[in-house]
């Protein structure tokens, strides 16, 4: 302490330090910390339940969950939500039957098309513009669709960046960097103004498609970047394993580094699917009515308006329990690899 | 008998000036056991990495199985060389996402194009020889080490190999695990499987090899008889590692 910064040494910071550390003055100071923090929490909950006027939130519900899908559509994405939540309750609770786990992984890749024919219609449902998408609905199927366009782009991407081929190396550390560099808005502009632009005449693909087809863009770069740690942390000597049975290269990328990778880099990639998960709110600047965008419109109308506490205290609250549900179920997960196959 | 294994002036430097290997030649016939010894960094295992193409070399030419492999041969050439050669390495390097089963039926699977059922059954079938048949569906880091090479060695014969290498297979043993490991190759080399093993257990050098072959800085300096070996070694420097592992 003496020699890193001697100032510090003086008579007054040993007087401070004397006071702060002295047993009565530190009961002293938790005593106001203690006061401070009930004070605050009496406040917000007084204010939670007695002041404020929840009805912004309790009269449009239906708006929140599915936007201005039509009324008597509207039990087309509430069977979605419950294909969703009994996966997920499946694959934290479910039995631990061998064919079970394994197909599990074609059940959650499953939902994303299960999710995009239902919205969409078609086949014998009626047909939904995807302008009426909206609210919790959106937000789920935005991230949904670009995890599971990007995981195999990152996973792609992770291997060509560590390619023996020149070219392919060179440009997929290209396409990561410049993607890295920019900022996600910047991406989704990029996506909603620019790709209409060089699209050919009479060619058009939907503003939400767009939205999708940016977010895929930007989080394969990330993910790509996690996998790649995955495959690091993989020794040689596995390699040297399966080249010694006779795999070839693909091979082992298929068969031993990638599900190893995955396994490690899935604390990291879940991380992005929550950052995923949250970024999509950004769409309402850009016009979506996902979550976000719902809530801002409805701020908008007369009858609500000045009420953005309360619609912002129940948005948060929405993004944070759907951003547990997901940490909780990848902590699940691990678990499971882990306990399995003790590594 | 038919030689299954020829090398001819083998040569690699790793740094200029440093030889790995220097001018290796020598034959191993069919059914034989060959013992490579040497003190550490003396290029043994460099020399039996070249024989399955983990090391490149930079001269000389080497004739596995009929294959001929040459400094400039291409990776297709190599894994023919692999698809009939087993390696069990010093670290056992099992795969530990899949199941022992899995480790064991992935090649015949993968590479041989053997159907599912049939591989099952043959990987139980070499379980069983080297008696950890119950461990089939538990996963590599619920093994013991003992148990987890001789995994390896029951992984490295599901391709049906006709030359084995074992590359210091008990090194990163327990004492008291070794003696499984070592039991098991014994009954391989009764059965009649060529094999080459880095080792330094005198014992199973002595009871089974029919050749040790001594290397030292890259050099072959001795190939001789054990009998020969172990009790009147030719070379100054052999008779002085022998002293010292004693």
């Amino acid at each position: 302490m003496n020699n890193i910064n001697p100032n510090l040494n003086t008579n007054s910071f040993i007087k401070i330090k004397k006071f702060l550390l002295s047993k009565s003055k530190y009961n002293f100071c938790n005593f106001i910390f203690f006061v401070i923090s009930i004070s605050l929490i009496f406040n917000f909950l007084t204010w939670i339940f007695i002041n404020s006027n929840w009805k912004v939130v309790t009269s449009n519900l239906n708006l929140y969950a599915f936007g201005s899908f039509p009324p008597d559509q509207q039990w087309r994405p509430t069977l979605w939500f419950f294909s969703l939540l009994s996966i997920t309750f499946i694959t934290v609770y479910g039995p631990k039957w061998n064919w079970l786990r394994k197909n599990l992984i074609f059940g959650w890749i499953g939902t994303v098309p299960l999710g995009i024919y239902l919205l969409n219609g078609g086949l014998g449902l009626n047909p939904v513009m995807t302008r009426h998408w909206g609210g919790l609905t959106l937000t789920i199927l935005i991230t949904s669709c670009s995890i599971l366009f990007s995981l195999p782009i990152g996973i792609l991407l992770a291997l060509c960046r560590r390619s023996s081929i020149f070219l392919i190396q060179k440009l997929s550390s290209f396409y990561i960097d410049v993607m890295r560099a920019v900022p996600l808005i910047a991406v989704l502009f990029f996506g909603q103004l620019l790709i209409p632009l060089f699209l050919p005449v009479g060619l058009e693909i939907d503003r939400v498609w767009r939205a999708i087809i940016a977010f895929t863009f930007f989080v394969s770069a990330y993910i790509a970047e996690d996998i790649r740690g995955g495959l690091q942390s993989i020794s040689n000597n596995q390699i040297e394993a399966a080249k010694s049975l006779g795999l070839n290269k693909h091979q082992i990328n298929i068969f031993i580094l990638i599900p190893q990778a995955l396994r490690v880099a899935l604390p990291a990639i879940t991380n992005q699917l929550i950052g995923l998960f949250q970024n999509t709110s950004l769409m309402s600047i850009l016009g979506l009515m996902e979550l976000l965008g719902v809530s801002r419109s409805i701020l908008a109308n007369p009858e609500f308006i000045g009420q953005y506490i309360e619609v912002y205290i129940w948005l948060a609250s929405v993004y944070w329990l759907f951003c547990t549900i997901m940490a909780f179920v990848s902590k699940k997960l691990e678990q499971k690899l882990t306990i399995n196959k003790g590594y | 008998m038919k030689p299954i294994l020829t090398a001819k002036n083998l040569t690699k430097s790793y740094a200029k000036g440093i030889l790995a290997l220097n001018k290796v030649s020598f034959t191993l016939d069919q059914g034989k056991v060959l013992v490579v010894m040497g003190p550490s960094g003396s290029g043994k295992s460099t020399l039996i990495r070249t024989i399955n193409g983990l090391e490149t070399f930079d001269k000389g030419e080497l004739n596995v199985l009929g294959i001929k492999i040459r400094p400039d041969s291409d990776e297709r050439k190599i894994q023919k060389v692999r698809r009939r050669v087993g390696m069990v390495f010093q670290q056992f390097n099992l795969f530990p996402h899949l199941s022992i089963l899995e480790n064991i039926t992935l090649a015949p699977i993968q590479v041989q194009k053997r159907n599912k059922k049939e591989a099952e059954e043959y990987g139980i079938n070499l379980l069983c020889q080297m008696g950890i048949e119950s461990h089939a569906k538990k996963y590599p880091g619920q093994l013991s080490g003992g148990e987890q090479q001789r995994v390896a060695i029951a992984r490295s014969l599901a391709l049906q190999p006709e030359l084995l290498l074992f590359d210091e297979p008990t090194s990163a043993l327990d004492p008291e695990r070794i003696n499984e490991v070592l039991d098991a190759m014994r009954r391989l080399a009764d059965q009649g499987m060529t094999m080459i093993v880095v080792t330094h257990e005198i014992k199973f050098a002595k009871e089974v090899s029919d050749q040790v072959l001594f290397i030292d800085s890259g050099k072959i300096l001795e190939i001789s008889s054990p009998e020969v070996f172990f009790s009147n070694a030719s070379h100054e420097r052999s008779r002085k590692f022998l002293n010292q592992i004693n």
